[in-house]
């Protein structure tokens, strides 16, 4: 069990680096580029704001002009404290309080249809190879590889078009409808899911036939070892060797790409998001930038990376578990 | 056994495998047309027709809601498109490759160096940071290109890195450094052709994330929209309200050669899978090509690579 | 997933019940504000117009509302004012019996207050009142007085134009700059905040306003839309009852789908949309040269292409609509180079030497192609395809000009920079045409290449404008001022120093099916766009319940 530990640990010493480099291209991108915040404000007005608002607004937001190597440090410092500091498109809001508003319906949106496309398409995966050359083997991955080849966006809004608007049958927008009152109840918990169908189902339907086929495959390899010959000789049903011997140990890859997936969910549905007017993280993201925004831009990007480092940490550990091998 | 003759095997095989071959069909003549296309067509950017008219017999696709043309504006959208996804492609492998292969290569601390970076480019979430240097940096084919090329390496440098420790643990490897040939040369005489197909279908692969992540980009009003391309083609459709005005023929085509590309160009990587791993392939006769029921025993065939 | 989507249909049948709202119920709906979650901020000192947008004609007032449509002040939170001591001194009347939402009665001492705090904090000085002010001060509980450390009659609309707030609360806020104000006391008719939801909010009206029998809205409703597809689609739909998004073809998407109930009225704000020629420009600092750019641009197509006919092409004196009533009485018989005349154009370029190669591009003295760049903000749709209009309009006569598209800040960097040749912007706004004509020949804002402009990006100026302007500075008097407005067009016409485009249209959008007496264009109490600052106040006081 120590070599877990050490294993674990580790993996953790590679994490911190990988934060500390996001860290660091986090904050010199935005100093690298044109344009000062004042002026965004500023230009937002087309002309309403008289030129003399400038001196306001550069009192307001005029950036710490220090040596880029002592700004560099207290932004590291307030970073550990978790100050995130001040957003300048939703000024005075810190920008804490800004992220926090998206970031559980992201998780909801992108993770929900995150799993069920793992689930659905490792599952397609295992039952096609097990009857390679069959119907299904020869239909599905062609099929599931034409509709993931559509643009997402572009089915989404496709689809918002037709069930949304034409026929009626799904909410316009939005992640729960106006006259629900926030909070755990079951009309807003209906309501949460019904308007989450139409975005996650454009998003599992391209993005299942990767999970199927990744599953397929490294099914198809597993299925040629000694071991399940083994376990077929000895008489157990073809589901048992499946799902127990198989499938249990072709997830492996898959799940290393759940992991890594897991965390690209909170920025990976942004055109879904903007499309159907969820309120997530991707159209905060499109607005800091437009905004230049630097706060919540870095505090988005930061987010994002965290979450990614932490799940597939959790991942690390969850294989470590499935995998005897890594524990040797 | 012969390099050279690997490559002809598998280059007949592509040839031979349906998917790959209508995968190659599709993807040259749309390379063709986007190449030879606007020859023919009319200026896509000149302002013609009336804005939304249905297709007719002047306006094959209609027009959009500037009144171009959508035949010519999606012709000549594919070729900046297809230009940004291959030159993508190609770096995308180039440096995976390098780098990748390096670490693979000579192990050690220069791995532990190379590997650390990969992994961090790997963590580091892509999307958001495309759509920050996108916005910022001028917009155009060159910055979506850099863009995309800076977000995407490290996947293939990964799978390159672990292709390559396994092939250097190889007899022919060992005799090639044991003969004194320099690294050099081993690794792009010796072990890059044997690589071949993996780099094949990365750089298939890396292309069609290139054709993906840039018309996203593109649609958000991230590229340069007086351009015509795929992406600038479906920001101004949904700009002009494509589908609330039912002008659906600025939207449609577009999209479905989007889709049919990226389909043809995971068609070809299909193939190439089964070409070079024969037990993946799905095609029915393949019943016909065993000697006994192995497959009613749900065990796997495995041919053995020459040997 | 079967029995999900059973679930949600039944809900969704349930939804289609409460869909059918009675109508007393229905809250007036709006949109204005692009967002995907809402942030609770009602500061309406804060600079950076990051407040809701109720904030500043809907909870909170100012003392005069400028009234774009009819060309006057409308009195407000003040009924009258004097000019006093030879344009030193301003008094204003304020009105009695208002309460402030909390019932506390308001009174001078407010509005002292509220200026007093923007002299305190610098960053609250949006409009740099405190340049030109010496002192304000409560002579009574009905006047108050401003006192002018120089004299500076333009600044009357910073004044009238400031949104007050209470004294008895912000004298407790310690940084009223960074101050989100989560629940405003006003004195406007909407100030209850109902609920603050991220994607939803609403705002109920106010029990003690101070004008009889109004509002007759109950409450405010603002659904949060990050696009203008999802603005459109809500307002077919009929789930918006006011908007202001753009929308192309909007009679055939929106308005012929329900000719009685969907209504809209694009007016013209009286000002208008620039194309910015760089007067540091070896071949653009001739004004000869930038009107015969402008001669060669077919304005009409512009606007067709561009902004799908719901404007005008500009006047060649920058203003027009309402604002034309400042225009001088023998206009007609100026130079109208904002005409098309592809030929005049051609001949223009001919005789300064600037001749057609065999390519047919125009070079210089030295062979050198006469070639520009038009730079745009990426995203500004209608601007983009002005400008690729333009472009071909340029080509014609042998003008290369390359439309580049820049972000936002980058764009916004590189105009104030002076970096640029040619560009597409807008030009400084007021209730008179004074900071237009200033924004654009004023040498005061003036800053070599490189160092960031406020206005002027073109960097054009004359000694004659600018004693012009120092005189308009100085009077209140009425045909002095329109005397110098005179002057400063006929100037603007001589030396062309920005080239007009098209008349600036503002969107607004109605459906009234649940509320009628929105302005219209035969009914122009104010403008029916949202997006048009306090005259929305007049709207939202207006409004009425079918």
């Amino acid at each position: 069990m120590s070599n877990s530990i050490r294993y674990l640990t580790r993996r953790l010493g590679f994490y911190s680096i990988a934060a500390w480099a996001a860290l660091t291209l986090n904050f010199f991108i935005p100093r690298l580029m044109p344009g000062d915040p004042a002026a965004i404000i500023f230009a937002r007005f087309r002309g309403k704001l008289t030129p003399e608002a400038m001196v306001a607004l550069r009192e307001t937001f005029g950036l710490t002009d220090g040596p880029l190597l002592i700004q560099y440090f207290s932004y590291i410092k307030s970073m550990f404290k978790g100050d995130l500091g001040v957003s300048i498109a939703y000024f005075p809001e810190p920008v804490a309080n800004i992220i926090s508003t998206g970031l559980l319906w992201t998780i909801f949106l992108a993770g929900t249809s995150l799993v069920i496309s793992f689930i659905i398409g490792t599952l397609l995966g295992a039952i096609i190879s097990w009857k390679r050359g069959g119907r299904l083997d020869s239909f599905l991955p062609p099929f599931l590889a034409f509709i993931g080849a559509f643009p997402y966006f572009w089915l989404a809004m496709l689809s918002l078009y037709i069930f949304g608007f034409k026929l009626e049958w799904f909410p316009l927008r939005h992640a729960y409808s106006d006259d629900v009152t926030v909070g755990l109840n079951i009309p807003f918990i209906f309501s949460s899911i019904y308007h989450a169908i139409l975005p996650a189902t454009t998003m599992v339907l391209v993005s299942l036939g990767g999970w199927m086929l990744s599953m397929r495959n490294t099914m198809i390899t597993t299925l040629g070892s000694d071991y399940i010959t083994l376990a077929r000789a000895k008489g157990l049903s073809s589901w048992i060797v499946m799902l127990k011997y198989a499938a249990r140990n072709a997830i492996l890859p898959n799940f290393t790409g759940f992991g890594m997936a897991l965390g690209f969910v909170l920025s990976g549905a942004l055109l879904t998001e903007i499309i159907f007017s969820y309120p997530g993280q991707g159209y905060l993201l499109l607005q800091a930038v437009r905004s230049q925004d630097f706060p919540l831009m870095q505090g988005l990007f930061m987010t994002i990376t965290l979450a990614v480092l932490a799940a597939n940490w959790f991942v690390d550990i969850a294989i470590l578990f499935l995998d005897p091998r890594t524990r040797k | 056994m012969n390099k050279n003759s690997i490559l002809k095997r598998w280059g007949r095989g592509i040839i031979k495998n349906k998917k790959a071959s209508f995968g190659i069909y599709f993807v040259s003549s749309l390379i063709g047309l986007s190449i030879f296309g606007p020859l023919f067509t009319l200026d896509p950017t000149a302002f013609l027709g009336t804005p939304l008219s249905p297709p007719s017999l002047e306006h094959f696709f209609g027009t959009n809601g500037q009144g171009q043309d959508v035949l010519s504006q999606t012709i000549a959208g594919a070729r900046q498109t297809l230009l940004v996804a291959f030159t993508t492609g190609f770096f995308v492998v180039l440096v995976g490759a390098f780098i990748g292969g390096a670490a693979g290569y000579y192990g050690g601390k220069i791995d532990d160096f190379l590997s650390l970076i990969i992994n961090v480019f790997l963590v580091m979430p892509g999307l958001p940071l495309m759509v920050i240097l996108a916005s910022w940096l001028p917009p155009g084919p060159l910055t979506l290109a850099g863009v995309l090329i800076l977000t995407g390496w490290a996947w293939n440098a990964r799978v390159i890195r672990s292709q390559m420790m396994s092939l250097k643990g190889r007899d022919f490897v060992l005799a090639a450094i044991i003969s004194g040939e320099s690294n050099t040369r081993i690794i792009f005489v010796e072990i890059m052709p044997r690589m071949l197909s993996l780099l094949a279908s990365s750089f298939i692969g890396a292309s069609i994330y290139a054709i993906g992540a840039q018309v996203g980009l593109e649609f958000l009003g991230l590229g340069d929209v007086s351009t015509v391309s795929w992406g600038t083609n479906l920001y101004w459709a949904s700009n002009d309200l494509a589908l609330l005005t039912g002008s659906w023929w600025t939207f449609v085509p577009t999209g479905l050669s989007i889709a049919l590309i990226s389909f043809s160009l995971t068609l070809i990587n299909f193939g190439i899978d089964e070409v070079t791993n024969p037990r993946l392939i799905s095609e029915r006769n393949w019943k016909k090509q065993l000697p006994d029921n192995t497959l009613n025993n749900g065990v796997t065939p495995v041919v053995r690579k020459n040997g | 997933m079967l029995k999900i989507i059973l679930i949600s249909l039944s809900i969704f049948s349930i939804g289609c019940e409460t869909k059918k709202e009675r109508k007393e119920e229905r809250a007036l709906t709006i949109y204005q504000e692009n967002t995907a979650s809402w942030v609770r901020n009602f500061n309406p000192l804060s600079t950076s117009g990051t407040a809701r947008w109720p904030t500043s004609c809907g909870i909170y007032e100012p003392l005069f509302i400028y009234n774009s449509m009819q060309g006057e002040y409308i009195p407000w939170l003040c009924t009258d004012y004097k000019w006093e001591d030879n344009n030193k001194t301003l008094i204003m009347y304020v009105r009695e019996n208002v309460l402030w939402s909390d019932k506390t009665p308001f009174s001078s001492e407010d509005i002292a207050f509220t200026f007093n705090l923007k002299k305190k904090h610098k960053g609250l000085d949006t409009r740099d009142s405190w340049s030109y002010l010496k002192s304000v001060k409560a002579l009574n509980k009905t006047t108050v007085e401003f006192k002018f450390s120089r004299i500076y009659v333009p600044g009357f609309d910073a004044i009238v134009g400031q949104p007050i707030v209470a004294k008895h609360i912000w004298e407790k806020i310690k940084d009223p700059i960074r101050f989100s104000n989560p629940n405003p006391v006003g004195t406007g008719p909407f100030t209850e905040i109902l609920r603050f939801d991220n994607q939803v909010w609403e705002l109920g009206k106010n029990p003690n306003y101070w004008q009889p029998n109004k509002p007759e809205v109950k409450k405010l409703k603002f659904p949060a839309f990050p696009s203008n597809e999802q603005v459109t689609l809500a307002l077919i739909s009929g789930d918006l009852d006011w908007a202001g998004a753009f929308i192309p073809a909007i009679d055939r998407v929106y308005a012929k789908k329900n000719p009685e109930f969907h209504k809209y009225w694009f007016s013209e704000t009286g000002h208008t949309t620039f194309f910015y020629t760089n007067t540091m420009n070896k071949v653009l600092k001739d004004s000869k040269i930038r009107k015969a750019i402008s001669y060669a641009i077919d304005r009409s197509l512009v606007v067709k292409v561009g902004m799908y006919n719901y404007t005008e092409p500009a006047h060649v004196t920058g203003i027009s609509g309402k604002m034309a009533k400042w225009h001088p009485k023998d206009i007609e018989t100026k130079e109208n180079w904002v005409k098309y005349n592809p030929i005049l154009s051609n001949q223009i370029f001919d005789d300064a030497g600037y001749y057609k190669n065999k390519n047919g591009f125009r070079e210089d003295k030295n062979g050198d192609p006469l070639s520009f760049d038009i730079i745009v903000v990426s995203g500004w749709s209608d601007w983009i395809r002005s400008a690729q209009v333009i472009s071909q309009n340029l080509k014609k006569v042998g003008i290369k000009a390359k439309v580049k598209t820049y972000d936002f800040g980058a764009w916004m960097s590189r105009m104030q920079k002076g970096e640029f040749d040619m560009a597409i912007g807008w030009a400084e706004k007021g209730t008179n045409p004074f900071p237009l004509y200033r924004g654009m020949m004023s040498s005061r804002y003036i800053k070599p290449i490189g160092k960031d402009a406020d206005a002027n990006w073109h960097r054009f100026s004359t000694a004659e404008v600018d004693s012009l302007l120092l005189q308009f500075e100085k009077t209140s008097d009425k045909y002095v001022i329109k005397d110098i407005l005179h002057k400063l067009q006929n100037i603007f016409i001589d030396y062309a120093p920005a080239i007009p485009l098209f008349a600036e249209v503002s969107w607004g959008e109605c459906n009234t099916t649940y509320f009628t007496n929105f302005p219209s264009k035969k009914n122009p109490y104010a403008p029916l766009s949202p997006n048009s600052q306090l005259e929305n106040l007049m709207v939202l006081v207006n409004v009425k319940v079918r």
